[in-house]
């Protein structure tokens, strides 16, 4: 009988953040552009010391203005993807849960649409319209998936399919009415695309504050693992061991919704990594939501900095959408899982 | 469980501040990536066909293009020595092929652009996202993006783009020559009533153009308008509206790898053998053109597609060469009776 | 309880401080509940004023055919319904004025079946039973690790400890299910209609392992069921429960009376002694 202890939990993200770690120098170092890790090192090591303009113009752009940025909004969204998807697959009581199963991607393609639409260059409206679709989503699926005043499980499923349903006819029939440019930018936006301008030009304050709001929501459903342990054996019964299950439902739900919406915002419907990634991680250290939400969230990060490297390196110079690698990826895993789950 | 609560809690949000903070600090540091030092060269600013502001360098001496017309600008113009790299799709001239390759127009690789220290990009509204111009301009690289609409408008994008690269007397001189070829295609079919076409996007769904569209223009330019009318860019319609509306030709766009000649027989062979097609007197006459896919780009060989589909929708108005507009109207009439043995009892106009 | 590793001791503020008079487990005082009537043909369902106690040690049957009341009886008692009028008490305290996670240190309720969505250890599932006793999120104590151990030790299921919950058979589970609520260290150990799945001998041991849990412990099993002989074979008392009303409370002996159980149960049966000199019930043939 060994419990979890937060000795064990602190070792082994250390030693996914490790592979992690490894993954971000691989990715670093691929791309078209000719730079050596030696000149890697010594950019980042001058810009650490604020020594910008001994940095040839060029290795800054390449550095700093495509490849980071592309895999620090990559482990963003891989983090907050998969921590969500864990939240839903306790939420519904459903091992086939993802992210999206609950129509906020939905909303917030429907969202970005309208903004391409309505205001085509304004910077950042596409992500503010996407998160405002995403929120109302919430908000409407919320009120729509309650029984008795509070959410229910199944209700919940159902709200939400419907949701997703009428809101991609929605956007069907919006699709048709929309020109050559703007069904280009929306057709890349739904499959998933890494490399979208952030609304302002401070990169870095940028995804400080996406990253702020990850850990606020990531941590907020962190509080309620214990609770969700229990609530994987039965509702019921974790209500008779004092669990309050409304509560834990409630919180779970805002703050898996919170990160859906955020990772959809500024990245489109980047698809199967909310899907897989937790089931992986329960396959290797199991489904103590302790352990399990840390793990899937660095897990996530580590597959769609993978993912991407492979998107951009596989069909150079041509850039395949981030979407596409993880689906292509995505469905023999999730093949792979399915049949060891019947052994 | 309050206390206890609480106390990790606060710890976990006085952590998140901390970073928070951090990442502020980091920012005055690094500051915007898109400062790029704008180079020490003299540049000056340009506003593009899209509204943008764009800071050209007076000296250009590397261009990528990101679109298969605007490559074919460039060799126009003779400008491929300053051609750095274009994308996998630019074909035309064949040499295009042999430059370096920076991907597909819809998804270049960033890097590889910037790999080919540009002094210009060249992209256009037709083919290109504006999130790939977006990141060109925020690190710094200064992207010209063309937005033409009409066959007049293409003209004057090449007279523009001419101007950028330093080569205004190249780029008057092509604009000229294409502008004297349109003018003596108006020349022999102005005079004459439109054509009415079916243009045939894709066969299906049956997808045809709209009157806003670069196609359209270039197909009034040859003497010809759609037959369907619609506000929307590419309206599907159903096979009974054209049928009702009878249209006096098909027009089809060849893929082009293939030859025209080669295609045309083929493609008439498979509408004869649909039976909704077949019932287009159209399709009966074999009224069925193919035009180049230069007709959809707007690109110095546009002017090609214009003149070979004029000839063939307006076979009358190039049978002769033609000395003067007058000779069309009168002469057309006489010709169709000569050339063709007049039986129509209905000819009145057969004043012979 | 001392802090073990991730563990922290209860502030005092939490702990729960015994009734004055230590061994009365339960008081049920005209405790009622009515369900109001959903459709004009149901006729509204009362239970009670019911009134009984449980000392520790005890096992107690609250026993009726089916509609008696039994189950909304069971709810009252874990807290789920709050009674009309009167009043139900834990260790002296009213049960529903009780904080949910206090409620969950006194009264246990065995669940009947498990439906787990991902795999689980046996240990990591009795474990959780220790959730009562600590912070929302925490990490079990080397004394919760103890707890559990005897709790499975308790139920005869100590081999299974490191097997999965999905591969155990049916009684296995059960005997893993009881354990997490043993480990709760309750005041009042629930159970509702407990033998519904088992055959015979299944039956006789789970009853008997109660008794002897019962016999063992410093807490009240009280058990619902309509099972006749097995009640009367290991109960303490009888809370005779018939649509809605209560019409009698006693011992086995007290209880089983021909003429009332024929009433009760609408059934030709006959009472005889047993060889355990506790009642036994049989069935009249049909005639």
């Amino acid at each position: 009988m060994r419990p979890l202890t937060p000795r064990r939990i602190l070792w082994t993200c250390a030693g996914l953040f490790g592979v992690l770690f490894v993954m971000v120098v691989i990715s670093l170092r691929m791309g078209a552009y000719p730079i050596s890790v030696r000149d890697i090192v010594d950019t980042l090591y001058k810009a650490a010391m604020g020594r910008r303009e001994e940095v040839p113009v060029e290795f800054w752009q390449v550095v700093f203005g495509l490849r980071l940025p592309r895999i620090a909004l990559g482990i963003l969204v891989g983090a907050s993807l998969s921590t969500a998807g864990a939240g839903f697959q306790a939420l519904l009581r459903n091992p086939l849960a993802d992210p999206y199963v609950l129509g906020v991607s939905s909303g917030a393609a429907l969202g970005a649409i309208i903004s391409l639409i309505v205001a085509p260059h304004v910077v950042g409206a596409i992500q503010i319209a996407a998160f405002i679709g995403a929120a109302s989503t919430i908000t409407g699926v919320y009120f729509l998936g309650r029984r008795g005043g509070q959410l229910d499980s199944p209700t919940l499923l159902l709200a939400g399919i419907v949701a997703a349903s009428f809101l991609s006819a929605i956007i069907m029939f919006l699709l048709t009415m929309v020109t050559g440019s703007e069904l280009r930018s929306i057709a890349f936006w739904l499959m998933g695309d890494l490399t979208a301008p952030p609304p302002t030009t401070n990169v870095l304050g940028w995804l400080g504050f996406l990253f702020f709001v990850f850990i606020v929501a990531a941590g907020a459903m962190y509080t309620t693992s214990s609770d969700l342990n229990l609530i994987l054996t039965g509702e019921q019964e974790a209500r008779h061991l004092g669990v309050n299950v409304n509560r834990v439902k409630f919180v779970v739900y805002i703050a898996a919704s919170v990160l859906t919406g955020l990772a959809v915002s500024v990245s489109g419907a980047i698809g199967y990594v909310g899907l897989l990634v937790p089931h992986v991680m329960r396959m290797f250290f199991g489904t103590d939501y302790r352990l399990l939400i840390p793990t899937a969230a660095i897990g996530g990060a580590i597959a769609i900095v993978l993912a991407d490297t492979l998107a951009r390196t596989v069909v150079a110079p041509t850039e395949l959408p981030v979407g596409a690698m993880t689906a292509l990826a995505g469905a023999p895993v999730f093949i792979y899982l399915m049949r060891r789950r019947m052994r | 469980m309050l206390g206890g609560r609480t106390f990790t809690r606060a710890r976990r949000q006085i952590v998140c501040m901390i970073v928070a903070l951090a990442c502020c600090r980091a920012v005055s540091a690094a500051g915007a990536p898109s400062q790029a030092a704008s180079d020490k060269r003299a540049t000056r600013n340009v506003t593009d066909e899209t509204g943008r502001r764009v800071a050209i360098p007076f000296s250009v001496r590397h261009v990528v293009t990101l679109a298969p017309n605007l490559t074919e600008t460039i060799y126009a113009l003779g400008l491929e020595d300053k051609l750095a790299g274009d994308t996998s799709f630019c074909d035309t001239p064949p040499a295009a092929k042999l430059k370096p390759h920076v991907g597909s127009p819809q998804t270049p690789s960033l890097e590889a652009i910037v790999a080919l220290h540009p002094d210009l990009v060249l992209a256009t509204t037709s083919i290109n996202r504006a999130e790939t111009v977006d990141a060109l301009a925020r690190l710094g690289i200064a992207v010209y993006t063309s937005d033409p609409h009409t066959v007049r408008g293409m003209l004057d994008s090449v007279a523009g783009m001419a101007d950028l690269m330093g080569a205004s007397e190249q780029g008057a001189a092509l604009v000229a020559q294409l502008q004297a070829r349109l003018d003596a295609v108006h020349a022999r079919i102005a005079e004459l009533p439109l054509v009415h076409v079916l243009f045939v996007v894709w066969e299906d769904p049956l997808i045809t153009i709209g009157q806003n569209t670069f196609i359209a223009d270039a197909l009034r330019w040859a003497g010809a308008e759609s037959a369907i009318v619609a506000q929307q860019n590419w309206p599907q319609v159903s096979i009974e509206e054209v049928v009702r509306l009878q249209p006096e030709y098909i027009v089809l766009t060849s893929d082009h790898s293939e030859s025209d000649a080669a295609s045309k027989p083929s493609e008439l062979e498979n509408l004869r053998t649909r039976p909704a097609w077949k019932a287009l007197k159209a399709v009966e006459m074999g009224h069925v053109v193919v035009a180049s896919d230069e007709i959809d780009r707007p690109s110095p060989g546009l002017i090609g597609a214009i003149e070979q589909l004029a000839r063939e929708l307006h076979p009358e108005a190039f049978a002769l060469n033609a000395d003067g507009r007058n000779l069309v109207g009168a002469a057309r009439v006489q010709l169709e009776m000569v050339a063709s043995a007049c039986t129509k009892k209905e000819c009145v106009s057969c004043a012979l | 309880m001392s802090a073990g590793a991730g563990g922290v001791a209860l502030p005092e503020s939490q702990r729960v401080p015994y009734s004055a008079s230590p061994s009365l487990r339960l008081k049920v005082e005209q405790a009622s509940y009515a369900y109001a009537a959903t459709d004009r043909s149901a006729p509204k369902f009362t239970l009670g004023p019911v009134s009984f106690i449980a000392q520790q040690r005890e096992l107690v049957a609250i026993l009726g055919p089916n509609a008696s009341g039994k189950s909304t009886m069971l709810k009252l008692l874990a807290g789920l319904l709050k009674p009309l009028s009167g009043r139900i008490e834990v260790d002296g305290m009213e049960i529903s004025e009780l904080d949910l996670l206090v409620r969950a240190q006194k009264i246990a309720l065995v669940a009947q079946e498990s439906e787990l969505l991902f795999p689980l250890r046996v240990w990591e599932y009795v474990l959780q039973g220790r959730y009562p006793y600590g912070r929302r999120l925490r990490f079990e104590s080397d004394e919760d690790c103890l707890l559990a151990g005897n709790a499975l030790a308790q139920v005869g299921a100590d081999a299974l400890r490191d097997r999965w919950m999905d591969h155990l058979s049916g009684g296995e589970k059960q005997r893993v299910i009881l354990a997490r609520a043993l480990v709760q260290q309750p005041s009042l150990l629930l159970l509702d209609e407990p033998t519904q799945h088992l055959d015979i001998g299944g039956k006789v041991e789970l009853l008997r392992r109660l008794r002897r849990l019962a016999d063992e412990s410093r807490y009240s099993v009280i058990v619902v069921t309509h099972e006749l002989n097995l009640a009367a074979e290991f109960s303490d008392r009888i809370v005779l429960l018939h649509k809605g009303k209560c019409p009698r409370i006693g011992t086995p002996a007290e209880v089983y009376q021909r003429e009332l159980l024929q009433e009760v149960f609408d059934a030709p049966l006959e009472v005889e002694m047993g060889y355990s000199g506790r009642p036994r019930v049989i069935l009249r043939g049909s005639h």
